[in-house]
């Protein structure tokens, strides 16, 4: 009875602070937004620290082109299904991304064309396949029977649809990935930073690409519903550009890329259930970018600390001169 | 005194995309001497170690360094790669590059110790760049560079360095430094081989010589090796004559 009435009063207190610094309670205490806060905050934890290494690795565009080829894959897995499950079509997405990327990755060691002409053609041949594809069922007389209004999600991705396996999902492929960032942090540190010097004292760079490669595609695989294929690229790369701008530190700018993605998740998902018809995934991305800009503006590596530092050497400059 | 040879390479063929770069090459490194590497540009000069390293692929040949393959001594080896092949935009600090030389020991997963941290700062201090320490690597000068990788090899405590032009776009007193570095290891009974690039100072840098130009013109003793005949043949003679020495 006690414990009931305590229970009360901490929660209208805590509800009224909350209020008060302009923060609804209701909203936040509600079952769908934990669910989606939860959701995009573990995802955009783990897409900030893999992204920040493939960010520095100079390999931004691939995870964009592994997200955009993800799509086709789970269009095929609903066919084949003939369903809406979540693991089903996370398989089939992981499929055709790695199937993308070892395309990519042949074309680009066997031909002379630049990379990034090579990603272009890939990523919008995939996607390409994946709109033709769901086009075509669309009125089909077999697959237009089932519901598959959730197909198109996976494009722009619609983070009201998250259902509590969704998270678990996410949780799943999150800890293992963290853990791989954890065990083997100073191995990527020198596969990243030096490569060649880390191949001469036997540090297999196939294998950490291949680790790489695999924690990229599942994040991007279980993002897919959240974020959406063409802009989940944002989670992998944003943070990380953010971080870099605020430390010199690896395992720093890790731990920033992590704050920042989780941060910007948490405020895109309370906005989007704020105002109604606001989708959750480009609200995060918006506040991530807003982050990334004003990180490029203030930060101590910014545009703004840099035109100090110019102002005052040619102030000491010319000075020196006079005298 | 009989010389030991410590790397030796048989019948070395490269390629880079179906061009052939190394033609068929024997190499024969002395131990315990600071061998030069000198070609024209194109010559296979980087190549060639890292085809001794395993690096890169190769078509042909066998390498024995110590009378072993690589991957067996792989630790003895310190390798020094051009500047260019790292990322200078990592977040990284002079003292955390120069304790990667300690990762070779210490397996995977493992973290540095203390006692990692303290060879590493002992490194860094026998470079004079103790006061660099905490610096950004990307905030250093081009000499300052490289004496962090220098750092890098001796925290690795290896015998046997390969540099791959160490000298490229370093300042005088950097040269001196590295070039002392190289002496002194030499007395520690440690093997140096460097890609060089200045024929002015060859002479009084190294020992020995490998001179190379797809093929092997010649290699031995520097007093023998270097010889204009030589430098004709591995088209590098224009504009240079020993004589101006």
């Amino acid at each position: 009875m006690l414990s009931v009435y305590l229970n009360k009063i901490f929660s209208l207190n805590f509800a009224n602070l909350l209020n008060a610094i302009g923060l609804d309670f209701e909203i936040l205490s509600s079952y769908t937004f934990i669910v989606v806060c939860l959701g995009t905050m573990i995802l955009a934890t783990v897409a900030g620290m893999v992204g920040t290494i493939t960010v520095l690795k100079g390999q931004s565009l691939i995870g964009d082109a592994i997200g955009h080829s993800s799509y086709p894959g789970i269009i095929i897995a609903f066919m084949i299904g003939m369903s809406l499950d979540s693991v089903s079509l996370m398989i089939g997405a992981i499929i055709s991304g790695t199937l993308a990327f070892i395309i990519i990755q042949f074309i680009d060691k066997n031909s002379k064309l630049n990379l990034d002409a090579v990603l272009a053609v890939i990523l919008s041949a995939f996607f390409g396949l994946g709109m033709v594809l769901k086009s075509f069922i669309q009125g089909h007389p077999i697959y237009g029977k089932v519901p598959q209004g959730g197909l198109s999600n996976y494009i722009f991705g619609q983070a009201a649809f998250i259902r509590t396996i969704d998270v678990q999902l996410i949780l799943a492929v999150a800890i293992p990935s963290l853990l791989i960032l954890f065990l083997f942090y100073k191995e990527f540190k020198i596969f990243v930073f030096d490569e060649v010097y880390a191949k001469s004292i036997g540090l297999s760079s196939t294998l950490m690409y291949v680790l790489l490669v695999l924690i990229t595609m599942s994040v991007i695989a279980t993002g897919l519903k959240l974020v959406g294929a063409i802009l989940i690229s944002s989670f992998l790369i944003v943070p990380g550009i953010t971080a870099l701008q605020w430390s010199n530190r690896f395992s720093h700018v890790l731990i920033i890329a992590a704050i920042v993605g989780s941060f910007s998740a948490f405020v895109g998902t309370y906005i989007s259930s704020v105002y109604a018809g606001m989708s959750t995934g480009p609200c995060i991305i918006v506040v991530m970018s807003g982050l990334a800009f004003i990180s490029m503006f203030i930060s101590p590596k910014g545009l703004l600390a840099n035109w100090l530092r110019r102002r005052k050497y040619l102030n000491d400059l010319s000075k020196s001169l006079i005298d | 005194m009989s010389e030991n040879i410590i790397v030796k390479v048989e019948d070395l063929t490269m390629a880079y995309h179906d061009k052939p770069v190394l033609w068929d090459n024997d190499v024969n490194i002395v131990e315990n001497s600071r061998t030069a590497i000198i070609g024209p540009n194109g010559a296979g000069k980087s190549t060639l170690l890292k085809g001794i390293l395993g690096l890169q692929k190769t078509l042909s040949g066998t390498v024995e360094i110590m009378g072993k393959s690589v991957k067996q001594v792989y630790k003895k080896i310190a390798y020094i790669p051009q500047s260019n092949s790292v990322n200078w935009d990592f977040p990284t600090t002079a003292l955390d590059v120069v304790l990667m030389g300690r990762y070779v020991h210490l397996g995977w997963i493992k973290r540095p110790k203390k006692k990692d941290i303290e060879i590493a700062r002992n490194a860094l201090h026998k470079m004079g760049m103790q006061d660099y320490a905490k610096r950004q690597i990307s905030q250093l000068s081009g000499g300052q560079k490289q004496r962090v990788f220098i750092a890098r090899a001796i925290a690795q405590n290896a015998e046997i360095y390969f540099m791959d032009e160490p000298l490229a776009g370093v300042d005088k007193n950097t040269e001196k430094v590295i070039i002392d570095f190289l002496k002194d290891s030499q007395k520690q009974g440690k093997t140096s081989i460097v890609i060089h690039h200045d024929l002015n100072t060859l002479a009084d840098y190294f020992d020995h010589l490998v001179i190379l130009n797809k093929r092997i013109i010649a290699q031995g003793k520097m007093s023998e090796t270097l010889t204009q005949a030589n430098l004709d043949a591995a088209d590098m003679g224009g504009g240079f004559t020993i004589a101006a020495m």
